[in-house]
């Protein structure tokens, strides 16, 4: 059978390959070359559109350094004034990845054309994931600030929005890929699509979700504590306050404190999610 | 018993998976379908249950007009007819007795599918269908750590325990060694017998379809060629099922060159 030859194709032409039976077969030319073309042409063009200008890093870079090292010695004394705003972020990064995650295990199946044959809802779930996932974060948190007020509620629910969009991306996408054989099998005994996908889709998909859920709870830590920066709580309400007053030494001592945090979390689910993979 | 009145099936693309066929199956009948793959031997199997919509015709089961079924009326339909796949369809990633209590699933409340917390009496229920099946030891290994044959004989205990009139099985031997597959064919010859279920079967060996079943319909092109006692199978009927000369049947990948 002769295989279609695309545009590429016809101004690169394939080589021709002959056995020594007289049969041939065509290999299509790489598309490499046409790729790095077009980043290439991507990098220059947006050099130009920002103005981004290598000199004024070489010049003005060591500054960087400079305000690092204000922050040195860190003010140990501060400690004690860290803890609480440390924990409202964890609480927030920990409360909003659960709601956040466990409220996108249904909206995954309604989004999964393996399992949803109306196309309608399909790509409607689609659209409503692909809408929350752009929705920045700071931003969210703000608007949950003027519905619920300053404060921590602001900030988890600002988290669960965007873990909701993230891990049901992931989600949906892995469901589209189990076997359906043990689906079929319970459709075939009778079951509602529902029952069909409690019993036959999630274990499968389990491991999976559970090590995407911890992905994106080590990233939550992170985007929580600059939450505060919009008065959704947290760290990053005394990170905003330190930078203002120009208390270096102290926000020396929130980046410390905030950096073995950052790295405990990401040890404690790494060292989970490798359990996990051992189970599949 | 199964009734088939001038059945046709058209898939979306045009093709013909049925056509024109007319059949009964009595209640207890151990019936083999043999054919060439894309013959339509899983369509037919598979418009008993409606897996596959029927296009024309009329297809009675039971006293039950097939084709009108919807929603809660066909699920409940489904729950008497037991199904059997050539790849298991177990959820591999569980044990054993959480795959046979899956057979309970449609009659449970919602919470218990969710979080898989059965009753005592469907714990009962499902060793007892695994003990018939000679697995009770294995009945808390997980699924995937079993071979071919035993997760078949999971298969046929969820079946079991879903306590079917019908058992509807799709080429369940053809992915077990022949030793195996011998195995498997007598559980269904067991169940056939003692429960007086009725069971139909695809198959590719046509030996062991010979050796088990004490009907035969063959099937050629969407079309029933033979329908019969399995004894009365001569080299002529086989050819004529397998399209003319006997000789391909041994060797398949000539034949799918020459599609």
């Amino acid at each position: 059978m002769e295989e279609k030859l695309g545009l590429y194709d016809k101004i690169f032409k394939p080589r021709l390959i002959t056995l020594s039976n007289g049969k041939t077969v065509m290999e299509k030319k790489s598309r490499a070359p046409l790729v790095i073309l077009v980043i290439l042409a991507a990098t220059v063009l947006s050099v130009h559109i920002t103005g981004f200008k290598f000199s004024t890093i070489m010049k003005r870079g060591y500054q960087f350094w400079d305000y690092l090292f204000r922050m040195f010695p860190p003010e140990l004394s501060y400690v004690n004034s860290i803890w609480q705003p440390l924990f409202d972020t964890i609480k927030m990064s920990i409360l909003g990845s659960l709601i956040g995650a466990l409220l996108a295990i249904p909206f995954a199946m309604l989004a999964a054309s393996n399992i949803i044959k109306s196309k309608v809802i399909v790509v409607l779930t689609r659209l409503f994931f692909s809408i929350t996932r752009t929705l920045p974060t700071l931003v969210t948190a703000m608007v949950a600030t003027f519905v619920f007020g300053l404060g921590t509620i602001a900030g988890t629910t600002s988290i669960a929005i965007f873990t909701f969009s993230y891990v049901g991306k992931l989600l949906y996408e892995q469901i589209e890929t189990v076997n359906m054989g043990a689906f079929e099998a319970m459709e075939s005994m009778g079951c509602t699509k529902l029952r069909a996908f409690s019993v036959a889709i999630i274990p499968q998909i389990m491991p999976g979700f559970i090590a995407n859920s911890l992905y994106c709870f080590e990233g939550n830590v992170r985007y929580a504590s600059i939450l505060g920066y919009v008065g959704a709580g947290g760290i990053g309400l005394i990170i905003n306050q330190t930078i203002g007053w120009r208390y270096y030494s102290r926000l020396g001592m929130i980046v410390v404190i905030l950096f073995f945090t950052v790295v405990i979390i990401e040890y404690l689910s790494m060292w989970i999610r490798n359990k996990l993979v051992g189970e599949i | 018993m199964i009734k088939f009145d001038h059945v046709s099936k058209i898939y979306p693309n045009g093709f013909k998976g049925l056509k024109d066929v007319s059949l009964e199956i009595e209640q207890g009948e151990f019936v083999g379908i043999i054919g060439l793959s894309g013959a339509g031997k899983t369509t037919l199997i598979r418009t008993v249950n409606k897996m596959h919509d029927i296009s024309e015709g009329s297809l009675i089961v039971d006293d039950v007009e097939v084709k009108n079924l919807k929603g809660k009326a066909l699920r409940r339909f489904r729950r008497n007819i037991g199904m059997i796949f050539q790849s298991f369809n177990l959820v591999t990633r569980t044990t054993v007795i959480n795959n046979v209590m899956s057979a309970f699933v449609p009659d449970l409340p919602f919470w218990r599918c969710l979080f898989g917390i059965y009753r005592k009496e469907d714990k009962i229920k499902a060793l007892e269908a695994l003990d018939n099946m000679g697995i009770l030891e294995k009945a808390y290994v997980r699924c995937d750590q079993l071979s071919g044959g035993q997760q078949q004989r999971v298969a046929l205990a969820r079946t079991l325990a879903q306590d079917p009139k019908i058992i509807l099985a799709d080429e369940p031997v053809a992915a077990l060694d022949p030793v195996t597959a011998r195995q498997v064919m007598n559980d269904f010859k067991k169940i056939n017998t003692e429960r007086n279920i009725t069971v139909l079967i695809n198959i590719h060996h046509v030996d062991l379809a010979l050796e088990y079943v004490d009907r035969i319909i063959g099937i050629a092109a969407g079309k029933i060629v033979y329908d019969g006692p399995s004894k009365k199978i001569t080299e002529a009927i086989l050819s004529e099922i397998y399209g003319g000369d006997l000789s391909k049947v041994g060797s398949a990948s000539e034949l799918e060159r020459h599609d």
